[in-house]
C-alpha cells in the first residue's frame, strides 16, 4: 500500500476515492445526493414491504412479487455494503501512509455498520439453513429502518444531547430505582396485610409503583390511612420524575446547540480574521452549516456579530 | 482514610467503591426476592446466611470508616473526634448506622416486628448514593430554586383544597361514599390532578365540569414543575461554567501553565463533568479575545 501511495494517484486510487465520497457523504455533490436518495426509498419501500406481508391476504396474493423484491434489495443491500468497506480504506489514506484498514476497522464497528451487516446477512442465512424460524428473519428485515438513520442528523443531535448529559440521566435513573424499592417496599408493609391479593410481595408492589410512575395511575385504591398517604406522595413524586428528565433533556439540547453556535462562530472568526473570503472557505462554512443543522437567520446573527465586533476593534 | 473517602481518586479506592456497591445491590435483590412467600419458603436458610454475612461486612465497613476519618482533621484543629463525629452525624453516616442496626436489634429483641426490620435494610440501597456525585448536584439545583418549588407546593395545595371543596358541594350528596366529606374528595383531587385520571366518574353536570378544569389544571401543574427544573438545571450549568472560566482566565493570564494548575483544572473539570469539547470552546474563545 505504501508503495501505491508513492505514485501519484493511479485509477484504482481515484476510483476508491470517488465511491467514497459518493457513499460517505461527506463532499455535497448531486451523485452523493442521488445514491443517497436511492438507498432511502429502498429502505422505506422494503419497511412498507415487510409491514404488508405480514397481513396474511397480501401475503398469499403477491408471495411471488415480495420474494423478487426482497431479493433484488438484499442484492443492492450487499453490493453497498461490500463498497462502503472497500472504499472507506481510503478514509485515512493519503494523510498517513498503511491506514487502509483503519479505516475499514472504524466503519465495520461502528453502529452503522453493525446495522448494514445485520440487517442483510439473514437472508443468505436463510438460504444455508432453510429450516430458520422465518418471523425471526423478518425482525432482523425491520433492522433496515435503522440505515435510515444515516442521513438523519436530528438522530444523531438527540444521542449526541444525551450522551452529554449521561450523569444526570443515570442520577435520575437512579432515583427512579430508590424510590421503586423504598415506595414499594413501604406500599408492602402498610397495604400487605390487608390487600394481599393486589400486594402478596414486593416485586408485584414494585409493579403497581412503575405504573404509578409511569401513568400517574396505579389502579390500586389504599383501604389504610398510611396507604392513603403514601399513594398520594408517589403521585406527586411521579410529576416530580417525570419533570426532572424532561428538564435534563431540555437543558442538555440548550447546552448542545450553544456549543454547535460558539463552534461555528469560532470558524467565522477564523475566516474572517485573515479579511478575504476565499471559494474553499465558503464551502467549508456552508458544510458547517449544513451539519450542524442550523437556520441561515442563525449564521446571519453570528457573522453580524464577527464583524460589528471587528470593526470596534479597529 | 483515603481509600473509603476516596476523595483523591485510586485503584485501591475504586475497588472498594465497587465491591460495596454490589454488595448493596445483592442485598437489596434479596430483600426484595424474601418477600415472594414462594421464594421464601424455599430458600430461607440462603438469605440467612446472606445476611448474616453481609451485616458482618457492612459493620468492619463502618467501625474503619469511623476509625479511619480520625485522620481527617489534624490535631489543631479539633483532633481525631471532630472527623469521626463529622461523619457519624452526617446522612451518610446515619444511613450507614439504620442500615446495619436492625439484625442486632433483632438479636436483642427478637420480638421486634420483622417488617420494619426489612424496611431498614432496604435503607441499605442508599449507600450507593454516596458514589454518585450527579445526585447530589440534583439535590443541588433543586435546594437552589426550593422557593419556586415551594410556590408550586403551595399552588397544588390551593388547588386541591379548593377543587375538593367544590366536589363536595357538587357531588356529596349524589356519591357520599367518595365525596362525603372534604378530606375525601382532597384524595380524589390530588389523584386527578397527578394523573389526569379520577378514580371516582362525576354524576352532575356540575361535577363533571369540576373534574375536567381539575385535570386542566393537573396539567399545568406538570409544566410549572418542569420548567422550574429545567430552569434550575440550566442555571446551575452556567453557573458551573462561569466558576471555570474564571479558574481558566487566571492560570493563562500569567501565560505560563504549570504543572499544577493543569492538574487543578483537570480536577475542576472533573467535578463539573464539562466534556472535553466545550473546555476547548471555552479556551479558544479565551484565547480569541485576548487576541483581540
Amino acid at each position: 500500500m505504501s508503495e501505491e501511495l508513492a505514485q501519484p494517484a493511479s485509477n484504482y486510487q481515484k476510483i476508491q476515492r470517488r465511491v467514497f465520497e459518493v457513499l460517505d457523504g461527506a463532499v455535497l455533490d448531486s451523485t452523493s445526493k442521488v445514491v443517497e436518495i436511492f438507498i432511502a426509498g429502498l429502505v422505506v419501500a422494503n419497511v412498507v414491504a415487510i409491514i404488508l406481508e405480514s397481513v396474511q391476504s397480501l401475503h398469499d396474493q403477491y408471495e411471488q412479487f415480495f420474494h423478487v423484491f426482497d431479493t433484488f434489495s438484499v442484492v443492492v443491500f450487499s453490493i453497498e455494503y461490500v463498497l462502503r468497506v472497500w472504499s472507506y480504506g481510503r478514509k485515512y489514506m493519503g494523510t498517513e501512509p498503511g491506514l487502509a484498514w483503519r479505516g475499514r476497522k472504524e466503519y465495520l464497528f461502528s453502529m452503522f455498520g453493525m446495522v448494514d451487516f445485520f440487517s442483510t446477512v439473514p437472508f443468505y442465512l436463510q438460504l444455508i439453513m432453510p429450516g430458520a424460524d422465518l418471523r425471526v428473519l423478518r425482525m432482523f428485515r425491520l433492522l433496515r429502518i435503522f440505515k435510515l438513520s444515516r442521513y438523519n442528523s436530528a438522530m444523531e443531535d438527540m444521542f449526541e444531547a444525551i450522551k452529554s448529559e449521561r450523569d444526570s440521566f443515570s442520577s435520575a435513573l437512579f432515583l427512579l430505582l430508590i424510590s421503586c424499592l423504598l415506595f414499594s417496599s413501604l406500599i408492602y408493609i402498610i397495604e400487605g396485610h390487608d390487600q394481599p391479593d393486589v400486594f402478596p410481595s414486593i416485586p408485584a408492589a414494585m409493579h403497581w409503583y412503575i405504573l404509578t410512575i409511569i401513568s400517574g395511575w396505579g389502579n390500586v385504591d389504599p383501604v389504610t390511612y398510611f396507604g392513603v398517604a403514601l399513594v398520594v406522595v408517589t403521585q406527586i413524586l411521579a410529576i416530580a420524575l417525570a419533570a426532572i428528565l424532561t428538564g435534563v433533556v431540555a437543558t442538555a439540547y440548550t447546552a448542545q446547540v450553544q456549543r454547535r453556535e460558539s463552534l461555528y462562530e469560532m470558524e467565522v472568526r477564523e475566516v474572517l480574521s485573515d479579511g478575504v473570503v476565499t471559494e474553499e472557505e465558503k464551502q467549508k462554512l456552508q458544510n458547517l452549516q449544513a451539519k450542524f443543522g442550523m437556520s441561515n437567520e442563525q449564521v446571519e446573527a453570528i457573522a453580524r456579530q464577527v464583524q460589528s465586533e471587528k470593526k470596534l476593534n479597529n | 482514610m483515603e481509600i473509603m473517602d476516596g476523595s483523591p481518586k485510586h485503584v485501591l479506592s475504586r475497588y472498594v467503591e465497587w465491591v460495596i456497591t454490589i454488595v448493596v445491590l445483592v442485598n437489596c435483590s434479596a430483600v426484595v426476592l424474601d418477600s415472594i412467600p414462594e421464594v421464601h419458603a424455599d430458600y430461607k436458610d440462603f438469605f440467612h446466611e446472606l445476611e448474616f454475612w453481609s451485616v458482618m461486612f457492612f459493620t468492619l465497613e463502618y467501625l474503619l470508616r469511623v476509625w479511619s476519618l480520625g485522620v481527617k482533621f489534624k490535631a489543631d484543629e479539633g483532633g481525631a473526634w471532630k472527623g469521626r463525629k463529622g461523619y457519624v452525624f452526617s446522612p451518610f453516616g446515619l444511613i450507614d448506622f439504620f442500615a446495619t442496626m436492625p439484625f442486632y436489634m433483632h438479636m436483642f429483641f427478637p420480638t421486634l416486628d420483622l417488617r420494619i426490620l426489612r424496611v431498614l435494610r432496604l435503607l441499605r440501597i442508599l449507600k450507593l448514593s454516596k458514589y454518585n456525585t450527579a445526585l447530589q448536584d440534583l439535590f443541588a439545583a433543586v435546594h437552589s430554586e426550593r422557593r419556586a418549588f415551594g410556590s408550586a407546593a403551595f399552588l397544588l395545595v390551593i388547588v386541591s383544597i379548593v377543587s375538593a371543596s367544590l366536589m363536595h358541594f357538587a357531588e356529596g350528596h349524589e356519591q357520599p361514599e367518595h365525596f362525603g366529606s372534604i378530606p375525601h374528595s382532597i384524595y380524589w383531587a390530588i389523584i386527578t390532578i397527578t394523573s389526569g385520571y379520577g378514580n371516582v366518574e362525576p354524576v352532575t353536570k356540575a361535577g363533571e365540569i369540576i373534574a375536567l378544569l381539575t385535570g386542566f389544571l393537573g396539567v399545568c401543574m406538570a409544566a410549572i414543575m418542569t420548567g422550574i427544573v429545567a430552569s434550575a438545571f440550566s442555571n446551575q450549568m452556567s453557573r458551573k461554567k462561569a466558576a471555570y472560566l474564571s479558574q481558566l482566565r487566571q492560570v493563562l493570564d500569567d501565560g505560563v501553565i504549570t504543572e499544577a494548575e493543569q492538574e487543578s483544572l483537570r480536577r475542576l473539570q472533573q467535578q463539573f463533568r464539562l466534556s472535553d469539547s466545550e473546555v476547548k470552546a471555552m479556551i479558544d474563545e479565551h484565547n480569541a479575545e485576548k487576541s483581540s
